[in-house]
C-alpha cells in the first residue's frame, strides 16, 4: 500500500471520531464548568469546579457509587469464570459446535432494553420464575420489590445477557493455541486439568484482560437495566451513577451537574482501568 | 437523493484535480462515502416541509392513524398550512422536547403531559396563552391545571384521571356486594381484607411499590380527600407533616397487609387475571380489560372518602395540554392549530380513538357517548373532585422529595410520622433555594 493512503483510509473513522467523540467531550468538559439549564440558556453562570465539589459532597453521588460498585464488583468475577468455564466446553463440543457457539452468542445479538423487558417478565410475582417457587412449594419472591433483591436480581440478568459475548470472545483466543502444542502436553502425560492451568490458561490471559477491562467499561455504564427495570429504587438500592447522571440532566435539567458527573466518572473509570492493566497486564505477561 | 450524493463525488474528484496526492480506488471510494456521509449529516434536518405555504409542526402523543384524520380536516380548513405530526412516546418524549429546546429547534405546538409544565413554566420556556385562554375560558374545563399567578401557559385539551376499579366475582365470593362499592376509607379496608383473608391467592388492594415516581399520584389522593395537601395555598409553605396528611398515610398503610405490593403494570395484569380486588387505575383500563379478559367481571365506583361524614372523593387529575414553546418558529399557525384542536368536535373523535383521557371541552363532555357508557360516567365525575399538583417552579425537586419518603413509608423504612416529618423539612429547605 502507498504511503499516502493510510492516512486518507482512516479519515471516515478519524472526521467521525472528531465530530461525535471529541468534540462532544470537549463541549460536556465546558458544560461541567458551568451551572446550564437547557431551558434556560440565559441564565448561564460559570461555576469552575463548584460542580465537581458539589458532586463530591452529595450523599446521592457516593450511594450511586457505591451501588455501581458493588455491581461491578459483583458481576465481573463471575461473569469472566462463567465465560470461561463456557468457552472451555465449546471448545471440548465434539458435535453441532456451530450450533452451541450460535446459541451462547444470541443474547449478545439481542437489545438491551428487550432482554430487560423480558425479564421484567419474568421476575414479575405472577412471572414464570415465581410460578417455578410456586411449583417447588416456596413462596412468591419480589424480585424488583424488594430493597435486597433488586440490584442481585438486576446483576444476573447481566451475567446472563454478557456471558456468551465474552465466551467467544475468550474461544476465540482458546483457538489461536496450535493442536500440536495440546497434543505434546497430552503425550507429556499431563492431565485435563494441568492442560487448561499450564498450556491454555496463560495463553488466552490476554485476551481476559481485554474481557476484564471492557467488562468493567460497561459495568460502570450501567443504565438501560436500571431505566426499564427499576428506575433506580426500591428505596436507591439500583441507583446507579450514570442512572443519578440522567435524572439530573434530564429531570432536574442540571446539565453542568450532570456532566461533571460524567467526568468523574470517566476519572473513576479510567483509574481503575489503569490499576487493572498494570497488576493484570504484568500478570498476563509473566504468564506468557 | 440523487443530489447529495452527486455533490459528494464531485467534491472527491475535485480534490485529486488540486494535485494532493493520488490515492488507490479503495480509499477514494473511503474518502467519497466521508464526504457523502457528511453532506446528508449537514443537512438541516431530514424530514420534508411543504414545498410551498406554512408548516406548523406538532409534536404529540397518539397514534399517528388516530391524530392524522383530525390533523387533515384542519389543513381543508386552512389551506396553506402544513401539519408535520410526529409522535411522541411517553417513556423518552420530555427528554426529546428538552433536547430540542435546548437546539433551539423546539416544535411549533406540543402535546405535553401535565406534571411536565412545572418545570417548563419555572424556566419560563413556554408562551403565555393568558390572551387565548380567554377567550376559551367557558369552553374548556380545567385551566388550573395550566394556569400559575393568573397567567395560562397552555390550553386544557384531554382531561384524565383515576378511579376505582373493582373485581365483582371476588366481591361476591368473599360475601361483599359489588353494587354498593367501598365509598369511605373503612369499607375500603374491610372489603381489601375480607378478599385477601377469604379467597385464597387473591389480594384485596392494589399498593404500587417498586416504581417510586407515581407514589404521590396514588397517595395524595387520600391526603387531598382528607383536607391535607403538599403545600399551603399560597405555595410558600409546605404542609407536608399536617396532621391530615398522617392521618391518610396511616389509613394508606393499614391496607399494606391485604395489597399487592408491585408496579403498576403488574396491578393491571393480576387484576385482569382475577386474583385482585381492587386497583386504582385510569380509564385505558376500560378499552383493555373487554378484550384482554372477557370473562372478567368489573365495575368502577369513585375514590372512596374518608367517612361518610367528611372529605372529599379526591383522585390525581391529570392533564394533556398543548403548549407553545417562546423559541418556536411558528407561533401564529401553531395558536391557530391548538384552537381547532380543543374544538369539541375534534376532542371527541380523538377520545373515542384513544379512550385514555377525556376531552376538557365542555360541550364534549355533555356527549350522548356517556349517557350510555356508566362506566366512562363515572371518571368524568371524578375528574370535578380531582386535584391537580401545584404550577410550583420547584415541583420537580418536592415530588421526587415526596416520592422518596413515601417509599420509606410503604418499605418500613420510616414510621408516617417520621416519612411526613422528613418529607416537610426537606421541602421546606428545597422552597427557600432559588428556583
Amino acid at each position: 500500500m502507498r504511503h499516502g493512503a493510510r492516512p486518507l483510509g482512516v479519515l471516515p473513522w478519524t472526521l467521525a471520531f472528531l465530530f461525535f467523540g471529541l468534540l462532544p467531550l470537549a463541549y460536556a468538559l465546558g458544560l461541567s464548568l458551568l451551572e446550564f439549564n437547557p431551558l434556560r440558556p440565559d441564565r448561564v453562570q460559570w461555576l469552575g469546579l463548584g460542580n465537581y465539589v458539589d458532586a463530591l459532597r452529595s450523599p446521592s453521588f457516593w450511594r450511586a457509587l457505591r451501588t455501581t460498585a458493588i455491581f461491578v464488583v459483583g458481576t465481573l468475577p463471575v461473569t469472566l469464570t462463567l465465560a470461561y468455564g463456557v468457552a472451555a466446553l465449546l471448545a471440548r463440543a465434539r458435535r453441532a459446535e456451530s450450533f452451541f457457539r450460535a446459541a451462547i452468542f444470541f443474547p449478545a445479538t439481542l437489545s438491551m432494553v428487550v432482554i430487560a423487558l423480558v425479564f421484567k417478565s419474568l421476575y414479575a410475582e405472577e412471572g414464570l420464575f415465581n410460578s417455578w417457587l410456586a411449583a417447588g412449594g416456596l413462596s412468591r419472591v419480589h424480585f424488583l420489590q424488594d430493597a435486597r433483591l433488586a440490584l442481585p436480581s438486576i446483576m444476573a440478568m447481566d451475567i446472563w445477557a454478557s456471558i456468551g459475548y465474552y465466551a467467544i470472545l475468550i474461544l476465540a483466543g482458546r483457538k489461536t493455541l496450535p493442536d500440536d502444542q495440546l497434543e505434546a502436553a497430552r503425550l507429556e502425560g499431563l492431565s485435563t486439568w494441568e492442560v487448561e492451568r499450564r498450556i491454555v490458561f496463560p495463553h488466552v490471559k490476554p485476551v481476559l484482560l481485554f474481557v476484564v477491562l471492557l467488562n468493567t467499561i460497561r459495568s460502570f455504564q450501567i443504565f438501560i437495566e436500571v431505566f426499564v427495570l427499576t428506575r433506580g429504587g426500591p428505596l436507591e438500592s439500583t441507583l446507579t451513577l450514570v442512572y443519578h447522571l440522567y435524572d439530573r440532566a434530564f429531570y432536574h435539567f442540571e446539565m453542568g451537574y450532570a456532566s461533571a458527573l460524567a467526568f468523574l466518572l470517566l476519572l473513576f473509570v479510567g483509574v481503575i482501568l489503569v490499576v487493572q492493566r498494570r497488576f493484570l497486564g504484568a500478570r498476563a505477561e509473566v504468564g506468557r | 437523493m440523487g443530489t447529495p450524493s452527486d455533490r459528494g463525488i464531485a467534491t472527491a474528484r475535485g480534490g485529486r484535480k488540486r494535485g494532493r496526492p493520488a490515492v488507490g480506488r479503495a480509499p477514494r471510494a473511503l474518502l467519497a462515502g466521508a464526504a457523502l456521509s457528511l453532506f446528508v449529516l449537514a443537512l438541516p434536518g431530514c424530514t420534508p416541509r411543504a414545498p410551498s405555504g406554512r408548516t406548523v409542526v406538532f409534536w404529540q402523543f397518539s397514534p399517528l392513524a388516530d391524530i392524522r384524520p383530525i390533523l387533515s380536516k384542519f389543513e381543508a380548513e386552512n389551506p396553506g398550512i402544513t401539519v408535520q405530526v410526529e409522535q411522541l412516546t411517553w417513556q423518552s418524549g420530555r427528554e426529546k422536547i428538552v433536547t430540542s429546546i435546548a437546539a433551539g429547534r423546539p416544535p411549533d405546538l406540543c402535546e405535553l403531559g401535565s406534571t411536565f409544565l412545572p418545570g417548563l413554566v419555572a424556566d419560563s420556556t413556554l408562551l403565555d396563552l393568558t390572551s387565548m385562554a380567554t377567550v376559551l375560558r367557558d369552553s374548556l374545563v380545567g385551566w388550573n391545571i395550566v394556569t400559575d399567578h393568573g397567567r395560562a401557559y397552555a390550553l386544557p385539551w384531554m382531561l384524565g384521571t383515576r378511579a376505582l376499579y373493582l373485581n365483582d366475582d371476588l366481591f361476591r365470593r368473599a360475601g361483599l356486594d359489588p353494587a354498593n362499592p367501598p365509598a369511605t376509607w373503612a369499607e375500603l379496608r374491610h372489603a381489601a381484607r375480607e378478599i385477601a383473608t377469604k379467597i385464597p391467592d387473591a389480594k384485596g388492594f392494589g399498593m404500587n411499590a417498586g416504581e417510586r415516581e407515581i407514589l404521590f399520584k396514588k397517595f395524595m389522593p387520600f391526603a387531598w380527600g382528607n383536607g391535607g395537601d403538599i403545600l399551603d395555598p399560597t405555595g410558600t409553605r409546605s404542609v407536608m407533616g399536617s396532621r391530615q396528611n398522617i392521618e391518610a398515610l396511616r389509613f394508606y398503610l393499614s391496607l399494606k397487609p391485604y395489597s399487592l405490593l408491585d408496579r403498576q403494570e403488574m396491578h393491571e395484569q393480576a387484576f385482569q387475571k382475577g386474583r385482585l380486588g381492587m386497583i386504582i387505575s385510569g380509564p385505558w383500563l376500560l378499552r383493555t380489560l373487554p378484550e384482554t379478559a372477557p370473562d372478567l367481571h368489573f365495575s368502577v365506583a369513585l375514590m372512596p372518602r374518608p367517612s361518610a361524614e367528611r372529605g372529599t372523593s379526591a383522585s390525581f387529575a391529570g392533564a394533556e395540554v398543548l403548549g407553545i414553546f417562546r423559541t418556536a418558529k411558528n407561533k401564529e399557525d401553531a395558536q391557530r392549530l391548538a384552537r381547532f384542536l380543543v374544538r369539541p368536535e375534534n376532542t371527541m373523535p380523538l377520545f373515542l380513538a384513544t379512550g385514555n383521557a377525556f376531552p376538557a371541552a365542555t360541550s364534549a363532555q355533555a356527549d350522548a357517548y356517556f349517557s350510555s357508557h356508566p362506566l366512562d360516567r363515572v371518571f368524568l365525575t371524578q375528574i370535578r373532585t380531582a386535584v391537580a399538583p401545584p404550577l410550583h417552579p420547584r415541583w420537580v425537586e418536592i415530588e421526587e422529595i415526596v416520592n422518596a419518603e413515601l417509599e420509606e413509608a410503604i418499605y418500613g423504612a420510616k414510621t408516617p410520622e417520621a416519612a411526613l416529618d422528613d418529607a416537610n423539612r426537606r421541602i421546606a429547605a428545597a422552597l427557600t433555594r432559588e428556583p
